[in-house]
């Protein structure tokens, strides 16, 4: 979030673990907490697809494939009982890093839109081979009888465990990624996203750290796939598809492009926006609310383009040097 | 690419450097086209170590083109590119830049979304070897090189008079001070050879005299210096050699007063006499 190069503060990291660790005894509701569980798994969805766009220019859109991914793979081991699923899960990951690095290698020498229809093309292969693959995946019933996770003998019975677990994996995911942008390999990526010319002049091996990238941001999707198929219980196609894409998207626009921090505030804005349009839209317009939702979300992200062209976090950013401003205003003159 | 490994010695254009000591860069007929055009037409030179040399020509005589072929942002055609006696004309930009070669920009090229420390902080890249998770979990040797090049970083950046300007924004810097990042940030590569296209161009009077004392400066302290530049006061007073290009050929060579009363360079510039 700080981009002056300064030392980062450690006071959001602070106030998210505390938010994090308190709302379960605040609001002990199981509705907000499940709620909070997909904000957390979406969050590391939204941050790892933000980073690529955002930081490194590069426009992937085959998120919700890695994502569904190691969910079926983590979902295939427990179920058939191959591997305990915990490690279920971190095979899963493995898995998505394997294919998006045999996958990426070839695609990243394309640029720009170019790089966009290819992974696009890729997000569409993964839902037919969802489906079709049904001996192993259930096809389009989905995979059923998902045992809970457990970690050495403590099972993740409620939402509650999945809720931690997934804020867990989203608060981590968050520190190792803004640690590595303001780093040695994070500048490389956003230096040859400014001016892949001097970027190279300066001795940086850009297509290594490009599918470098890549392959991390989705080893850490295959992770969220995991973790989401254990709190579900079941995967089927129709979750990691192309509105998964276009909702995370939204969630990067409206948390604002090249702020980690914005991208996770915009997971927690888009999935709150998604159930009050679902639970209070649903009984005054019964018949509409898919329509609703869509056209709602449209009209949203034409206004946020226009008035917040920053996104959420940039609007956040301008309030707190206002405030600052006005502050030492304040002090300067107390009259 | 058609580059002949041939002949490279003994041939009569290496008869004009002067000493025949090692030179840091040899270009030897060094080749690039774009379609028809011929930007670099067999261009033969030396730079020798610890030297100020200028290449001046007039506008499109293929100046930058030769930067970027001797960084390896373009291939050449045909010719070989030696520096340090290794043949670098073909390899990656990226591997080209480690070996010691650093440049700037006419355009300074900086990235626009990290700060000036950062922008100088990428030119470190080469002398730092944490990897993605090193970094992203920050370990120990990770953070003590991170602070290490910090460190480094602002010793150039005093160097060029920024050191104020550290967590500025690019985009907040006059002209000057953004060409002075470009110097920075290829002085933190500690290249042995420094490529500078255009680095007074568009600047006043008093900025010139600034980057006059700090390239001698830097010449002073063992980098050799090749720049490009269309501001004849300033090349003739800061270079030891002068290289004209026009339309791609070299058309001379030698000491300032010598390309100055050259007839074929008056001709290029001014064109033929009537």
């Amino acid at each position: 979030m700080n981009r002056s190069g300064r030392v980062r503060p450690h006071l959001p990291w602070f106030i998210l673990i505390g938010a994090v660790v308190l709302l379960p005894v605040i609001i002990p509701s199981k509705y907000v907490i499940g709620v909070m569980f997909l904000v957390g798994i979406y969050g590391v969805l939204a941050i790892s697809l933000g980073i690529l766009i955002g930081h490194a220019g590069l426009f992937s859109l085959a998120q919700p494939t890695w994502f569904g991914v190691g969910a079926y793979v983590a979902g295939v081991l427990a179920v058939r009982e191959i591997t305990p699923p915990w490690i279920g899960i971190i095979m899963g990951a493995l898995f998505v890093a394997l294919i998006s690095y045999s996958m990426g290698a070839p695609l990243l020498r394309l640029r720009g839109h170019y790089l966009a229809c290819a992974t696009f093309g890729l997000l569409i292969i993964g839902e037919i081979a969802f489906t079709q693959l049904s001996d192993i995946t259930g096809g389009n019933t989905g995979l059923l009888d998902i045992p809970p996770l457990s970690i050495n003998g403590f099972v993740f019975r409620n939402v509650f465990h999945y809720y931690f677990l997934s804020w867990a994996l989203c608060i981590g995911s968050l520190w190792f990624y803004s640690n590595l942008i303001h780093s040695r390999v994070g500048r490389a990526i956003r230096s040859s996203h400014d001016s892949e010319t001097a970027s190279k002049s300066m001795g940086i091996n850009v297509p290594r750290y490009r599918l470098q990238l890549f392959v991390l941001t989705s080893f850490v999707t295959g992770l969220a796939g995991g973790v989401f198929c254990f709190y579900l219980r079941f995967a089927a196609p129709s979750i990691f598809s192309f509105a998964l894409l276009v909702e995370l998207i939204l969630m990067i626009i409206i948390g604002g492009i090249g702020s980690l921090w914005g991208y996770l505030l915009g997971s927690l804005v888009i999935i709150w926006l998604g159930e009050l349009i679902n639970v209070y839209l649903g009984k005054v317009l019964p018949v509409m609310t898919g329509e609703v939702e869509a056209v709602f979300f449209g009209v949203l992200i034409i206004f946020v383009l226009i008035f917040m062209p920053r996104g959420l976090s940039g609007w956040v950013e301008q309030l707190f040097r206002l405030g600052k401003r006005t502050y030492e205003q304040v002090r300067r003159n107390p009259a | 690419m058609n580059r002949s490994g041939a002949t490279r010695h003994n041939h009569e254009h290496s008869k004009i450097a002067t000493v025949e000591k090692d030179a840091l860069l040899h270009l030897d007929r060094l080749s690039k086209h774009f379609g028809g055009i011929r930007a670099l037409d067999e261009v033969t030179f030396r730079l020798e170590e610890n030297r100020i040399v200028s290449m001046i020509g007039p506008n499109g005589a293929g100046k930058t083109t030769l930067i970027n072929v001797v960084t390896g942002i373009y291939l050449p055609d045909s010719g070989e590119v030696y520096f340090q006696k290794e043949d670098i004309a073909g390899l990656p930009a990226h591997s080209i830049a480690s070996k010691g070669i650093g440049r700037t920009f006419q355009l300074e090229e900086l990235f626009g979304s990290l700060t000036v420390l950062e922008n100088a902080m990428v030119g470190g890249h080469t002398r730092s070897r944490s990897g993605m998770f090193g970094c992203g979990f920050r370990v120990a040797s990770a953070r003590a090189e991170e602070k290490r090049m910090r460190d480094e970083t602002m010793e150039a950046l005093a160097m060029v008079g920024l050191e104020d300007r550290a967590f500025h924004s690019i985009s907040s810097l006059p002209l000057g001070e953004r060409k002075l990042v470009g110097i920075a940030r290829a002085l933190c590569m500690k290249p042995r050879l420094l490529m500078l296209d255009e680095p007074v161009g568009g600047l006043a009077a008093h900025e010139i005299e600034k980057f006059l004392a700090l390239i001698q400066r830097l010449a002073k302290e063992g980098l050799t210096i090749f720049i490009i530049e269309h501001n004849m006061p300033f090349v003739m007073s800061i270079s030891e050699q002068v290289i004209v290009l026009d339309q791609g050929s070299k058309i001379a060579e030698g000491s300032p007063e010598e390309v100055k009363n050259n007839e074929r360079v008056i001709e290029a510039y001014l064109g033929e006499e009537v």
